[in-house]
Formats: C-alpha cells, structure tokens, sequence
C-alpha cells in the first residue's frame, strides 16, 4: 500500500518534471502571429493592372494621378513598358480598343464602358484589367467608389457590370 | 512488483517518508510557482521586445511613402532595405521574384507561412531559430491608400529581422534564479523534514526506550507527557499500562512475601516445642530398649519422627532465610581439599568414597556452606545412586570446581531439570524418604550464595559417561561479600 502511494506520488512528481521541461526554457520558435492589417501609405502615378503569372498585378507609372478613366484605359491598351515587360507583366487586352468611353451607368449603379472592339474576343482576364484600371481611375478622380460595378459595352454586345476582383 | 516492495521497504522508515513527503511538496510548489512566473515573464519580456520591434517598424515604413513607381527598380528595393536596417536588425524587402536584404548575415531567412500571411495583408511576425540563436520576423506589405480610403495590394513586402539574444539573456537569468530558488526549498524542505522528524521521532524513540525497560522489568517507568496529540495520548496509556502492571506485580509480590514470611513465622514457632519434644525423645530412645513390643517400636518411632521433623524446620528456616534475602556468607581462606576430608571424616565416610582431592587449593569462600553442599551430595549419592562415589577436587584461578558422582542408573531426563526444585521426589512411588527434600535446593541455593562480579557459584546436575549421576559444584576463587544479594 505505501509502496503503490509512494508510486503514485513518483509518477505525478515525474509529469510535472515532464511538463516543465516541455514548457521548454529560452525563447522557443513560434508560429506566425498576425497583427493589424497592413501598413498602408499614399502613391503617386497612375495605377493600372496588368497581368504577372495569371494574376492581376498593380503598376504605378510616375505621372499626374488624376488622370480620367478612359485617359487610364487609353494607357492600358497601349501595353506595358519595358521596365514592366523585364519584370514578365503583360497586358491581355488587344489591339483596337481606343477610343473607349466612360460613362455612368443607365441606371446609375455604376460605369459602363464602351469599346470600340467586340466585347466577346475579350479574355477573362483582359476583362478584370479592364473592371480594376476603370475603378481605380474613376476612384481616383472622385468619380465612383473604388468597387463600383463596371460594365463593358462593345460593337457585339455588352457584358454585365462586375466589381474589381483585385484586392 | 518485487522491486516496488524492495523500494517501499527502504522508504517505509518515518524519517525516510517525511523527508520525501517534504521534499516532494516543496519542490512540486517551487515548480509550480517558479515556473509558472517564469512563463509569464517570459511571455511578458517577449511581447514587449515584439511589441516595441513591430511599432518600431511601422514607425519607420510612413517614410518611405509616397510610392511613386511600380514595379520598383532594383536599386529602390537596395536603397529601401538600407533605409530600414539599423544596428537591432536588418530589413529585406520583396517584390515579387525581386529582392533586397539590409545584411548579408543570412541568405533567406524568411519562412513561406509569413510569407503568406504578409501576402494576405496583415503584419504579421514569428520567432524562428537561425544558426542557433533565436530571431524574430516581423513583416507587412505596403498597400496603397485609394482616394477613398480602401488599400491596394502593391506587391511589395518589407520584412524586419531582429536579434532576441538579448531577450534571451533575460530569460536565462530567470530560469537560473527559478532554479536556484527551487534548489533553496529544497534544501528548506530537507531541513524542515529533518527537524518534523525529529520532532515526530523523539516520542516514538522514548515510547520505544520505555517499553524495553519495562520489558526488562523496571516496572516504574514513567512517560513524560508533552502536548496534547495522538502521541501524547500513546505516552498516557502507556503510563496507566505500566502503573497498573506495578500494581499488580507489587499484590503478587506481597502476596507471595506474605507467604513465605508465614512459613518463616511457622517454622520459628515450631522450634521450641520441637526442642522439648528432642529432649523428651533422647530419653524414650534409652528407655525403649526396656520397653516391650509394640511400645518400645513406638517409642523408636516417635524418636526418629521427630528427627526428621527437627530438620524439615531447620531446613525450611535456612530456605526462608534464602527467600528473604537474609542468608549472610561467613567467608574466610579455605584450604577447600581439607574441608571436603573434614565433612567426609565427620559423617564417617571417608572409607567409603574414592576422593581426588589435590592439596594447596586455597578458596575463599563459606566453609559451613561447602560443608552443607558438599555432605548433601555425597548423601544424596549413597541414598539414591550406587557406590563407589567418588569426590573429586580440581581449580583454576577463578573457580573452584568439586564433582560427585556414583555409578548408579543415573539421572532421568525428566527428573535432570527439576533436580533442584523443592519437595521434588524423584521416585513418587516413595512419598516418604529420609530426607527432608530441601536438601538439594538448599545446596543449590548455598552454591549461588557464593559470587564475585560477574562470576556466580552453580550446581548443576547431569549424567557421566559411564552412567551414574554427576553434581558439579563450581565456585569462584575469591569470592567477595555481597551482602545476601540474590
């Protein structure tokens, strides 16, 4: 009987010896701990997205950021420069686009859009550079918010106003 | 199972168990405590060092806003990464397949999960192990404010990386002050289990000492009562047990003097009419030849009866003198071969017994007594053994050792063992003998009369060889006067 307590009392005594040294001493590595959202400052330029691995990348082009949409859109469609070329940006919009207009929407909801080319030849992507580069630019001026829905009106036919999916 | 039992026998000792009892508690709360405000000022020094190198960073970052070009320049990033590395850490800075880094110290230190956090647009930090030493990362994108306020990704991540051997250092300081305080209340437990066992101990201890003396026959010992506690309560019974126990050997001891003092008392009175009645028989016995028939028998009778009966009482005076302690030695230097020829001449049986009885053999020792014992001997021998009995005499520096023997059937085993016993017959068949049957616990006694120190005269009774019955007399040399002390 003494024995068996005397055991037991060993056996606890051990795990608590174990879960100190499992507590471990020093600064032990941890894993990612988040904080706040990121930091987050003012740019200068003019914004466009362009496409970097299949995915929509931001580029700032130092010059007068109040530039209108269709003046921004006009930029798009010229391509991308060779600075943003060497970094493997494309553009997935083609040739022919210009001239574009911006106008608010018939409904008011948000920005319509039109080009000069078919609506139908356009990429899924070349529609998202497209929705992102109007709303940044309209934001940009005051415009419309910077998640206004964007519809594209082409010679074929339009597609149905969507938000920037960039984040 | 086996070792467990070996185990607790070596820890079943009250000392043993109060000291792993101690020790046990005081260590598990040191552990308890110690630990646990190492942890949290561990989780305290490492949040504020975090705390301070994350605000320190997002201090810094306003600084390099507004962004003016995207994608950057490797050069920007270069230029970017030195801005943001000063002598706490380094900063590398990421835009996508680009990178700058503040120091050359590692080649890639950051880790793929805050990668993604940072990605996903948090700041975000972790500590990480490099060459051994620990490190924290602590990093964030830089987003664009759009006009009305919601950020856009940019692409480019700045990353700080910080020393924590600092932190580190402070960390070991604590652990080494939680350890030598836990080995302190150790050692204050050890001391405190040792000074409780002690305190436990010392009763018990004493409880013990008392029961062995009062095993040993001390019937007066007494327990000092300390306290009120379950010891103390042990120490209270103990003493009733004992007082009780005196009391009532001290009835049976008084009983039994009474006893013996009646059989004093009796003898005493017995001596005088005793005396008249061997006076009146020393002239029956002359007359009695003139008598005629059954009245002369009777007249022989009466006599020889009141012989006997004379020495019954004296025989049961000189016991009672050895009960009560009142039995003196008259010592004096014995030439003991002559006092044995002396006491063998005197009964008339010099002729009759082979003696060996070397001259010079000097004793001191009571020559009444060594008359008794050894005419005792050599009486029993003739009356019960078978002649020839022989009386032999030998002696060393410290004893003296006479031997009778006969060659008669010897001892029964039975009978060996309560030779000395008084009124023990022998043959129960003759309830009636010649003597009294005092004569051999008398010798015994009178032997056990004569002591020096350590060294205390015997008869013992046993068997020869050849057969016949042995009694051994041994005496001490020199024997001194202690005053009847039995």
């Amino acid at each position: 009987m003494t024995g068996r307590r005397t055991a037991r009392a060993l056996l606890v005594g051990v795990l608590l010896l174990g879960t100190l040294l499992a507590t471990g001493c020093g600064v032990r590595p941890s894993a990612v701990i988040t904080g706040r959202s990121a930091v987050s400052g003012p740019s200068q330029g003019v914004g466009l997205y362009l496409i970097g691995q299949g995915e929509l990348v931001l580029v700032l082009r130092p010059m007068a950021p109040d530039l209108s949409p269709a003046t921004a859109l006009a930029l798009l469609a010229a391509g991308p420069q060779d600075n943003e070329r060497a970094q493997g940006l494309t553009s997935e919009l083609p040739s022919g686009l210009d001239p574009v207009t911006v106008t608010p929407a018939a409904d008011q909801s948000g920005l319509s859009v039109r080009i000069s080319g078919p609506v139908r030849g356009l990429s899924a992507n070349a529609t998202d550079q497209i929705i992102c580069t109007v709303a940044d630019a309209a934001a940009q001026v005051g415009l419309a918010a910077s998640v206004v829905p964007v519809g594209i009106v082409g010679s074929d036919g339009a597609q149905p106003a969507r938000r920037c999916a960039a984040r | 199972m086996t070792t467990w039992r070996g185990l607790a026998a070596q820890v079943s000792g009250l000392r043993v168990r109060l000291l792993l009892a101690f020790a046990l508690l005081g260590v598990t709360t040191t552990a308890v405590v110690a630990s646990g405000s190492y942890v949290q000022a561990r989780t305290v020094i490492l949040q504020q060092a975090q705390d301070a190198a994350v605000s320190s960073l997002t201090g810094q970052l306003p600084k390099v806003y507004p962004i003016a070009q995207l994608p950057p320049t490797q050069d920007d990033l270069d230029l970017l990464a030195q801005r943001l590395s000063d002598r706490e850490g380094f900063a590398v800075v990421v835009y996508r397949d680009m990178r700058a880094q503040g120091s050359s110290e590692f080649a890639n230190p950051l880790t793929s999960e805050l990668r993604q956090a940072v990605r996903d647009g948090r700041i975000a930090w972790q500590r990480v192990t490099l060459d051994g030493q620990p490190w924290l990362l602590i990093g964030t994108q830089l987003t664009l404010d759009r006009s009305d306020g919601t950020p856009r990704a940019s692409g480019l991540e700045v990353y700080s990386v910080r020393n924590l051997v600092a932190e580190q250092q402070s960390i070991d300081r604590l652990a080494t002050r939680a350890w030598l305080t836990g080995g302190l209340s150790l050692v204050l437990a050890v001391v405190l289990a040792l000074l409780s066992a002690r305190g436990v101990l010392r009763p018990v201890r004493d409880l013990g000492r008392a029961a062995r003396r009062l095993g040993e026959g001390d019937l007066t010992t007494r327990l000092t009562v300390r306290g009120v506690d379950e010891l103390a309560d042990v120490a209270r019974t103990f003493n009733d047990t004992a007082s009780t126990l005196e009391r009532q050997v001290g009835e049976l001891r008084r009983m039994e003097s009474d006893a013996r003092r009646f059989v004093a008392d009796v003898s005493h009175e017995l001596r005088t009419p005793l005396a008249a009645m061997t006076a009146v028989t020393d002239v029956l016995d002359e007359e009695a030849d003139h008598l005629p028939g059954d009245a002369g028998r009777a007249a022989r009778l009466v006599s020889q009866e009141t012989q006997n009966l004379t020495q019954l009482v004296n025989d049961l005076i000189e016991v009672s003198r050895f009960d009560s302690g009142t039995a003196r030695l008259a010592l004096d230097d014995v030439d003991v071969a002559a006092a044995v020829t002396a006491t063998l001449r005197i009964r008339g049986w010099l002729d009759r017994v082979r003696t060996d009885l070397p001259p010079g053999v000097v004793a001191r020792l009571d020559p009444r007594r060594l008359d008794v014992i050894v005419a005792n001997l050599v009486g029993n021998a003739f009356r019960h053994g078978a002649g020839p009995v022989s009386v032999r005499l030998s002696a060393d520096p410290d004893w003296v050792t006479i031997e009778v023997a006969d060659q008669g059937p010897g001892l029964d085993p039975e009978v060996l063992s309560h030779v000395f016993d008084r009124f023990y017959k022998a043959d129960t068949a003759r309830t009636r003998s010649e003597g009294s049957g005092l004569g051999l616990a008398i010798s015994w006694e009178n032997a056990r009369l004569h002591r020096h120190g350590e060294r205390r005269g015997a008869l013992v009774a046993g068997n020869g060889v050849d057969g016949g019955a042995v009694f051994t007399l041994r005496l001490p040399r020199d024997t001194t006067d202690t005053a009847g002390a039995r």
